[in-house]
């Protein structure tokens, strides 16, 4: 069966400084990579590298079988599912009305995306504006949007930040959920035991190359 | 999964709205601050009733190409990268988030046109002549405004340098739209034909929406 | 182990400028003094040709803008920006000089002539243009922005020229001298002209070669450094080292 994710001697820079080199990665279907690694060593980078939002100076690969440094990228995006480390809600609109606008644009049905609300124990506080929510209370929103989404493979930047006990448990059934289908799941965190507990294999990212 | 172009620039026009009312910038900040420019003119260069006059359609639409910049120039100052990248992700079609962020500008700036028009033809006492021709000119303004702000914040945004250079790429090329707008003023007033100054309008809007729809796309893949 | 960077340069842009300058000095020197304008004439021989640079030099920035955007090769890229500098120091020239030479012709500096604005817009923009290069190192986002403001760019020139003529003739003309420009009758006088549009022209070519040599060189940099050893960039952060207690009293 086709990896879910190949890279091939990926190096990225960004303005002058080099952040990753010659990383090579592979991820099965069903499995779940735990990534870590000190402050600064670049996880962030990789993570976006993988949802396409990066190129890569050097090397390539595919994801979700498309070509990460062709022209076709973009075509990967419907199956990349990434939350990064701030979330990109919109402070003004409830959190409701964030996850049907996302919706919207993805193509997702209303009810659909309220019931993903509900799923992460949102319904009650659906209509509060994202400016007056926990830094939690978003994380668990932009969980749900991917819930609604079900992508294959699943990026979780420092997943476990903010979240309460039940929370972090939603954490892994989203990642079930999507290995559970052949896809796969890259958390990443600097906390080694926390991530060691949830993943399949971990790996660390150290002087911007997998060690 | 696919969504139509015009779908997706409904909602990213929209999401713009709600924004907007909740925060209240154009109402509350941009167009009193447009007021105190339209109130400090004749604080500068006198007061005589016939001067005020005279000036006043052009003092009028300096005013909305320059603070009309500040709307446009919203969404470059606002937009997170997480934001961006999860509209990326999300599979927004960059014509239709070109489109979208257009149409609400267009909207935002058409009431700061109506709202400090109005307060131009208090102040200034501007004669009122050929308002039907305004339902026409002011929007095509506001839209041809907003198309330029949204590519000028799409060129900044994309390389996260601060929104401080759009007004700075967007006023020289606001000049054709100056002109025509005061020009077509102008016409009225003077009981021109200016339905060229018009066309003219509806030229540069249509250029800019053939520009903007063309290059979101290169401007949003430049990763 | 880095690639060798290739700094082989042209030899030929300096010399070539040289001889192109120097022709059309000759020219303006031994050229006979306009009847009208006195010697001031001679300021034209510089000013037009710049003009005419100008506009070249943009219309080429819009011809790079275009063809990185459809092919994304890198030294489109290079030409857009290396004749948008050289046509920014050509507009300013043509702006300076003008009115240099509209001071003693017209009484003013400024006149609000159709093709004067049309320059002094055509300035702006570009200066625009440059400013955004200045924002960002990033090679290929760079480029990809560039190109597209380059397009806008040189699409709105002709809407502010055709906005800013039609506005002109609409208008009461000046009340001073109208600027129609000098009378060429003097056959010296045309060839000053040509001789110096024929120059500027080729220290147009020459600086845009030098440009894109410099623009080369960085971009090699640029890439030599990604290839070399050097510490990536997360080495910059090290373990805390604080020892517990220290810096409080015990």
């Amino acid at each position: 069966m086709d990896p879910v994710v190949v890279l091939e001697g990926i190096g990225v820079r960004i303005g002058g400084d080099t952040i990753l080199r010659d990383v090579e990665l592979e991820l099965a279907r069903g499995e779940t990579l735990g990534l870590f690694g000190a402050n600064g060593a670049g996880k962030t980078t990789l993570l976006r590298l993988m949802a396409t939002l990066l190129a890569p100076s050097h090397g390539g690969g595919t994801v979700v079988g498309v070509d990460i440094a062709g022209n076709d990228y973009t075509s990967a995006r419907p199956s990349i599912g990434y939350v990064g480390h701030t979330p990109g809600l919109y402070g003004e609109l409830t959190l409701r009305e964030n996850i049907r606008f996302s919706a919207s644009i993805a193509g997702i049905g209303e009810a659909e995306a309220d019931a993903a609300l509900g799923a992460v124990g949102l319904a009650g506080a659906a209509d509060r504006r994202v400016e007056a929510t926990s830094h939690g209370m978003q994380r668990r929103a932009e969980f749900a949007l991917q819930l609604a989404r079900k992508p294959r493979l699943l990026l979780l930047d420092e997943p476990h930040s903010a979240l309460d006990a039940a929370a972090v448990d939603l954490v892994e059934s989203l990642v079930e959920r999507t290995t559970a289908v052949g896809g796969a799941a890259v958390l990443v965190s600097h906390d080694r035991e926390r991530v060691a507990a949830a993943a399949d294999r971990t790996v660390e990212l150290k002087s911007g190359t997998l060690v | 999964m696919t969504v139509s172009m015009w779908s997706q620039a409904r909602s990213v026009a929209r999401r713009d709205l709600i924004r907007e009312r909740r925060r209240g910038e154009v109402l509350w900040i941009t167009v009193p601050f447009g007021a105190i420019a339209l109130l400090m003119f004749p604080l500068a260069i006198g007061t005589d009733a016939r001067l005020l006059e005279q000036i006043g359609p052009g003092v009028f639409w300096v005013i909305v190409m320059l603070f009309g910049i500040l709307i446009s120039i919203r969404q470059a100052a606002t937009e997170t990268t997480a934001q961006r990248d999860a509209l990326a992700l999300l599979g927004l079609d960059p014509a239709a988030g070109f489109a979208g962020r257009s149409i609400s500008a267009a909207a935002l700036l058409f009431v700061f046109e109506v709202v400090v028009g109005a307060v131009a033809f208090v102040l200034y006492d501007i004669p009122l002549i050929g308002i039907p021709w305004l339902f026409v000119i002011l929007p095509l303004v506001a839209l041809g405004l907003g198309m330029l702000g949204s590519i000028a914040a799409g060129v900044v945004a994309a390389g996260h340098s601060g929104a401080g250079l759009v007004p700075f790429l967007v006023a020289p090329l606001s000049v054709p739209l100056l002109l025509a707008a005061t020009q077509a003023f102008e016409g009225l007033r003077l009981g021109r034909p200016i339905l060229n100054w018009v066309l003219l309008m509806v030229i540069i809007v249509l250029v800019l929406a053939v520009i903007g729809t063309l290059t979101a796309r290169p401007l949003q893949e430049s990763r | 182990m880095s690639p060798a960077i290739d700094t082989q340069t042209k030899r030929w842009p300096w010399p070539a400028a040289a001889i192109a300058l120097a022709v059309p000095l000759a020219f303006v020197v031994v050229s006979p003094a306009d009847t009208v304008q006195g010697n001031l004439v001679r300021i034209m021989y510089v000013h037009v040709p710049a003009a005419w640079l100008a506009y070249l030099a943009f219309i080429v920035t819009m011809v790079g803008s275009v063809a990185y955007l459809v092919s994304k090769g890198m030294r489109w890229d290079r030409i857009a920006a290396a004749s948008a500098e050289v046509g920014v120091y050509f507009t300013g020239l043509t702006l300076v000089l003008g009115m240099i030479w509209g001071k003693p012709t017209w009484g003013v500096w400024w006149t609000w002539d159709a093709r004067l604005t049309l320059t002094a817009i055509m300035f702006f923009v570009y200066l625009g243009y440059l400013a955004l290069r200045r924002t960002s190192t990033d090679g290929r986002s760079r480029a990809q922005r560039s190109a597209v403001l380059g397009v806008l760019g040189v699409v709105m020139i002709p809407l502010v020229h055709f906005s800013v003529t039609w506005w002109r003739t609409l208008h009461q003309p000046p009340t001073i001298i109208r600027p129609d420009g000098p009378q060429i009758d003097d056959p010296l006088m045309l060839a000053a002209l040509l001789v110096g549009v024929a120059g500027f022209t080729v220290v147009y070519a020459a600086l845009v070669s030098k440009r894109m040599e410099l623009a080369r060189v960085e971009d090699a940099i640029v890439r030599a450094e990604s290839t070399a050893d050097l510490p990536v960039a997360g080495e910059a952060v090290t373990a805390p080292n604080l020892a517990r207690g220290q810096g409080e009293s015990a």
